[in-house]
């Protein structure tokens, strides 16, 4: 009994904040939705400062990728900052202030993530991760004209009509692009191949054997096999040992959760099926899969890439990979703890970001999209040689070239492709 | 003929995994009445000490005994910290209980050990061998023996000797058995502690497969709870047998049946044991259990 006091005390202080909460952000949202400040130039940024925000996964089972979006991000903008700050069109010098959220890659979350780093004020909202995340930010972000911008997801939503989604740019090649690099790979070996395919049950899957069957159509290359899976199942044991009674000389395996593409690299050898493989870009870390997977036992394991490998003694002496890892070990490493290469490609957007920025004649968001759409032939910092940031096209991302590499366990890295 | 082999082969190994778990709630609800959705948390949580013991050079074996110890002792301390101010109550209170606990203890391993699926040592040699065109995983046959084991033991435990009898005095009746002058509360104790320990075993026995991470379990336990529904909730013998059902039955479907594809295969068990359970609500091998009016 005595407590009860305490609790109507209590319950009036969270009713008390909790207005207070409305009214503040009930404030910044007028401000906000104005579009334009009182000089002219649009929410979160000023003559020395510019905000902006994303919002990605950092706990949950996409944690890892999910944090690299922000530590590499984060590694580019505070070195950045620490050396002056970013110019910008418009002749001023600004610091970048950058605010980041989880959102457990719960589109739900996601949502009110975005609604919360806009009503603190943010300029854009930049590199978030996650397909299903981010279509669910789209359709606010269009409609607050709020620069969505240079995501870290492959799905064609973000990138294929920019027209009718002014506001909204993908950065990483589409999944289609890695599949065509597959069916391309396979074509050009001019003999008759066959080919299992097994994908996920949704865009990330759909979007692979897309660009694969583009590729391919009219060849000698024939898919004699194909299973699909559900991101929650917990093997994929049947699905492999269906794809193993084709006995194919090929198999495309577009499956993004780690554990179940160890578990079929694992599986297929087992039943002594060694077909070569196509692993996608965002499950093809050596140290996490294909070392787990026993990867080497297979003839060759091919994925796409398009990012310098920091931990690679090859680029050891790469002037590019030592700013990064001074960077990265200075401002990301407290934010994501193991590797993936999701790191090295949202530093490289850092670079594409200033690219934008210096290209921003006025303090306004259209200036900003306008400047970031003008970008072409621009060597990113960590992408592989040939590989050029292009955002001029307007059913593309900002990087629309993959290269296709080999794993080579000996070294545990990837060695470069010359053919099938 | 081999493919068809194959097929259930695979079944029966996705049946191991959820059966490993479902004999961990068909112990706790033998040994307490509940239902307890936290024993993927608990499990989780006490393989990951075995996983940080194997981290530091540990042998799998030894890992795996200390994390029973530590499981057991984990489960012992959250009846006596948390559920026993539930056990008089409404039992749906102590489920509601049960799920914040899983939440918690799924909160904690994150805390300590991150999101992060990683690879985790196998008990048994990673390789195969194969019968008449059929693989097994020598992981596979080391699991479903060590389960059948297990069945055995808590078989043993519940049907031979006083302890048993006693969990399920108290289970069935806390009232009575207090008055009998059983020491329910330990008895309760101990019912937490041998589910979470099972845990345990379950947890290291799947998480070569799975990766362990915080959430290993999550997909598993609506299988496992399934498994143990239609396996009568308090046999520990219909527990493995209806989850070799549902691995089989998923995996079957998914091969032969064109219309169910993948994308369906997990629904057409569930069916099943929706059917299974509306002629028989006992289960497979549940007691019928009538009330005297």
């Amino acid at each position: 009994m005595t407590s009860t006091p305490h609790t109507v005390r209590a319950g009036a202080l969270v009713a008390t904040a909790s207005i207070a909460v409305l009214l503040v952000s009930g404030c910044t949202r007028a401000e906000s939705s104005g579009g334009l400040g009182g000089d002219g130039s649009s929410p979160g940024i000023t003559d020395d400062s510019i905000s902006i925000g994303i919002s990605s996964p950092l706990s949950g089972p996409t944690a890892g990728p999910g944090s690299c979006t922000v530590a590499g991000l984060a590694a580019y903008i505070e070195a950045q900052n620490a050396d002056g700050g970013f110019e910008f069109g418009d002749g001023n010098t600004r610091q970048v202030e950058f605010t980041y959220l989880d959102d457990v890659y719960d589109p739900a979350r996601a949502v009110s993530n975005f609604r919360q780093l806009t009503d603190q004020g943010i300029f854009a909202y930049v590199g978030a991760l996650g397909t299903p995340t981010n279509a669910a930010v789209m359709p606010i972000a269009e409609e607050e004209e709020v620069p969505q911008v240079l995501l870290t997801t492959g799905a064609r939503t973000f990138s294929e009509d920019q027209e009718a989604h002014p506001w909204t740019t993908g950065f990483v090649p589409t999944y289609a692009t890695e599949g065509r690099a597959f069916g391309e790979l396979l074509v050009a070996a001019d003999r008759p191949i066959t080919v299992a395919t097994l994908a996920q049950n949704d865009d990330f899957g759909q979007s692979y054997l897309d660009g694969f069957t583009e590729a391919t159509e009219g060849s000698q290359v024939e898919v004699v096999a194909s299973a699909t899976y559900e991101p929650t199942d917990t093997t994929l044991d049947s699905q492999v040992t269906e794809l193993a009674a084709s006995n194919a000389d090929v198999l495309l395996s577009a499956v993004s959760v780690t554990p179940l593409q160890v578990g079929v690299l694992t599986k297929a050898q087992s039943l002594g099926w060694l077909p070569s493989i196509f692993l996608p870009s965002n499950t093809s870390t050596p140290g996490t899969i294909l070392q787990p997977g026993g990867a080497e036992a297979y003839p060759a394991v091919f994925t796409p890439s398009f990012s310098k490998n920091p931990n690679s003694p090859a680029f050891a002496e790469d002037e590019d990979v030592q700013a990064y890892n001074a960077a990265f070990e200075e401002y990301g490493s407290q934010i994501a703890t193991t590797y993936t290469p999701h790191c090295t490609w949202s530093y490289a957007e850092g670079a594409v970001l200033a690219e934008a920025f210096a290209g921003m004649e006025e303090p306004t968001r259209e200036s900003f999209m306008t400047a970031l759409r003008s970008i072409s032939d621009f060597q990113a910092p960590m992408l592989l040689d040939g590989i050029t940031v292009d955002t001029t096209s307007d059913d593309e991302a900002a990087i629309s070239t993959v290269e296709l590499v080999r794993y080579d366990a000996g070294t545990g890295g990837f060695a470069p492709v010359d053919g099938f | 003929m081999s493919y068809f082999v194959q097929v259930v082969v695979d079944g029966l190994s996705n049946g191991a995994i959820y059966a490993a778990l479902a004999l961990a709630i068909v112990l706790v609800h033998r040994a307490t009445g509940l239902v307890n959705f936290a024993q993927g948390g608990m499990a989780v949580a006490a393989t990951f000490v075995a996983f940080a013991l194997t981290r530091a050079g540990v042998p799998v074996l030894l890992a795996l005994l200390a994390a029973v110890v530590f499981g057991f002792v984990l489960g012992a301390l959250l009846e006596r910290g948390v559920m026993r101010h539930f056990e008089r109550g409404d039992p749906d209170t102590a489920v509601v209980a049960t799920i914040a606990l899983l939440v918690l203890l799924t909160g904690a391993s994150a805390f300590f050990f991150g999101y992060e699926p990683q690879p985790f040592p196998s008990l048994f040699p990673n390789r195969t061998f194969e019968v008449l065109g059929v693989f097994v995983s020598f992981r596979s046959i080391g699991t479903i023996l060590v389960l059948i084991a297990v069945m055995v033991g808590l078989q043993l435990l519940f049907r031979s000797t006083k302890l048993g009898l006693a969990m399920r005095a108290v289970a069935d009746n806390p009232e009575s058995s207090a008055l009998s002058a059983l020491p329910v509360s330990r008895l309760l104790m101990i019912g937490w502690g041998l589910a979470a320990g099972l845990g345990a075993v379950a947890g290291v026995l799947v998480a070569p497969q799975l990766f362990i991470s915080p959430g290993m379990l999550d997909f598993v336990l609506v299988y496992a709870l399934a498994a143990a529904i239609l396996g009568g909730l308090d046999s520990p013998v219909g527990a493995v047998v209806a989850a070799a059902f549902i691995g089989v039955a998923e995996n079957l479907a998914g091969a032969y049946l064109d219309v169910v594809g993948d994308d369906l295969k997990i629904a057409v068990p569930f069916v099943a044991v929706m059917v299974i359970l509306v002629v028989r609500p006992q289960g497979l091998f549940g007691r019928k259990t009538t009330v005297r009016v």
